[in-house]
């Protein structure tokens, strides 16, 4: 039953997700696509955080990926969908050569330099004078099916898609237990012959990489990239909050997570435009205290402990 | 020729010195004990030939090279294996992942194929109910999983490092045959660290005793054991008298 439910659930839901915009209003679309630009960036996150490290740094590749697509496209002629691309490669190029020494870094240094990385790209793009548009930023002639709201939809569930498989195929093969066991203890994983610095690279190049795929995706929607707008901490903030809240470590976990705070965010928008934040803040308190394996935790939980219930078949 | 030949291994942590001029050498199928007081080294020994840190001075040698400079992860991989004073079970994976691990990253093994050997390796040591959390085992199965954790890189060099510490004495009979059983039919040189002097007696061929980071005796256990500077040194004073 467990292996039908694996994966009849997400083939069900990306058809759904699919079909979505067939039915829904321009307002519910819009609302959806943010909330699949989150939800991609979730994923991201918590594939970084399995190996225990924690970043603060997704506005950062996801604002050089917005960036990459605009220059890219402004100064290369690429088209949009290998723009996007390229806002891929650059940010999982820039993770590696960066990577080479922050990775040496842990816990809450690692965090605050990711943090600080992000807000030196701000900094250097607001000041890039003609290069990078300085504060104004970048315009785009033209967007990728001319902006149609459909095909953005189904461009930023593309990238849905491919953050679920990578994090799917993490979880599937041997990176699942490199990471967890870097992430349970460095000493014991280096004495069983793991390389604990390459498996932090490929974890924090993979990340990089889609955070700079949903950047370059982002930049197709508004047309344009600023300083301020495509590294804003929102853009770190939702997604960890959203994989928080859904359950880290685990692939459906941040799209559970994306789905209810996604939803929930416009929601708050529309009714306190000014404190939404701060229910932000306060989910985010409550989950950690209440629930810090998150909603998919939870459940995960449940069912081990009813497959374990005495005269259960567990065929 | 000894698989694992060390010389003049030092090493410094600042103005203090953990570990000076300590040579040793140790052949597949022997079991070497490494005793000494609290704070005289063994630990930092351990680290030193598994590569957690560099020496300051001196020199190892395995199977013909030079390691010295060696990372930790590549020892494992080239046979050097340990298990911890201080054991870490991974708790976020299960029994036979953590035993899986060495399988996957020092033999190169696929999962499927990592899963089944482990699976026949913790069979062989006596370890069952795989599926089951770290947390919820007991201590004489966690240090069998260590030990499993261990083996799983296939290791020709191992050392133990207390892990008869906190088991009770039909445990300790039970584990110390099972470290016998290993060194002679995987052909392991095994170095083991141990306050318990009645399994050193039983288990080791031979035994260094460190003191104050220096090897101040070596030598089969019942000579060692009568050596004064040992018997001052290591035993104290209640069982110099009597014996351990």
């Amino acid at each position: 039953m467990s292996r039908a439910v694996r994966w009849i659930v997400p083939v069900v839901a990306l058809a759904v997700a699919a079909l979505f915009p067939l039915a829904a209003g321009p307002y519910p679309l819009a609302v959806a696509r943010s909330v699949l630009t989150y939800m991609a960036l979730a994923m991201s996150w918590d594939l970084l955080l399995r190996s225990g490290q924690i970043s603060f740094g997704i506005a950062g590749f996801f604002g050089i990926g917005a960036y990459t697509a605009a220059l890219s496209a402004l100064h290369l002629g690429l088209p949009p969908v290998l723009s996007i691309v390229a806002a891929g490669v650059v940010a999982a190029a820039l993770a590696a050569v960066l990577g080479l020494v922050i990775l040496r870094l842990r816990t809450v240094y690692f965090a605050i330099t990711t943090l600080a990385l992000a807000e030196i790209f701000r900094v250097i793009m607001q000041n890039g004078g003609d290069a990078s548009g300085g504060p104004e930023g970048l315009v785009m002639p033209s967007l990728i099916f001319n902006g149609e709201a459909k095909a953005l939809y189904w461009t930023s569930l593309a990238a849905v898609l491919l953050s679920g498989t990578v994090s799917a195929l993490f979880q599937r093969s041997r990176a699942r237990l490199a990471l967890t066991a870097i992430r349970n203890n460095e000493l014991s994983a280096r004495s069983s012959g793991i390389h604990i610095f390459t498996w932090l690279m490929i974890a924090f190049v993979s990340s990089s990489f889609l955070q700079g795929i949903v950047g370059g995706i982002q930049l197709q929607e508004y047309g344009f990239a600023s300083p301020d707008s495509v590294f804003d901490s929102y853009y770190t903030l939702l997604p960890l909050a959203m994989a928080l809240l859904g359950g880290t470590y685990s692939t459906p976990g941040p799209v559970v997570g994306a789905l209810l705070l996604g939803v929930a965010a416009e929601y708050l928008k529309l009714k306190i435009p000014y404190g939404h934040l701060v229910v932000y803040g306060i989910i985010i308190v409550l989950v950690i205290l209440l629930m810090p394996r998150g909603l998919y935790g939870v459940y995960r939980g449940q069912v081990k402990a009813w497959a374990g219930r005495p005269g259960v078949d567990r065929g | 020729m000894a698989d694992l030949e060390v010389t003049g291994l030092g090493r410094r942590f600042g103005g203090l010195v953990a570990l000076q001029n300590v040579s040793f050498s140790l052949s597949r199928g022997e079991i070497l004990g490494i005793i000494g007081p609290n704070g005289a080294g063994k630990t930092t020994f351990i680290n030193l030939v598994t590569g957690v840190y560099a020496p300051t001075s001196g020199c190892i040698r395995f199977k013909d090279r030079d390691i010295t400079r060696m990372p930790a992860h590549q020892r494992a991989r080239a046979g050097i294996s340990r298990t911890f004073q201080i054991i870490h079970p991974l708790e976020s994976l299960n029994v036979l992942e953590n035993v899986m691990l060495g399988f996957l990253f020092c033999r190169r093994m696929r999962q499927a194929e990592a899963r089944r050997a482990a699976e026949v390796l913790c069979r062989s040591l006596g370890l069952e109910g795989l599926g089951r959390d770290v947390a919820q085992i007991t201590m004489l199965e966690l240090k069998k999983m260590e030990i499993a954790h261990a083996l799983a890189t296939h290791p020709s060099i191992l050392f133990l490092d207390e892990v008869m510490a906190g088991l009770n004495v039909d445990e300790t009979r039970d584990l110390v045959a099972l470290v016998r059983g290993i060194a002679r039919e995987r052909g392991i040189g095994v170095g083991v660290v141990e306050h318990v002097m009645s399994v050193i007696r039983d288990l080791t061929h031979r035994v260094i005793v460190l003191e104050a980071g220096e090897i101040i005796a070596s030598g089969p256990y019942e000579s060692v054991a009568r050596d004064p500077r040992v018997i001052a040194a290591y035993l104290g004073k209640e069982t110099a008298g009597g014996g351990a």
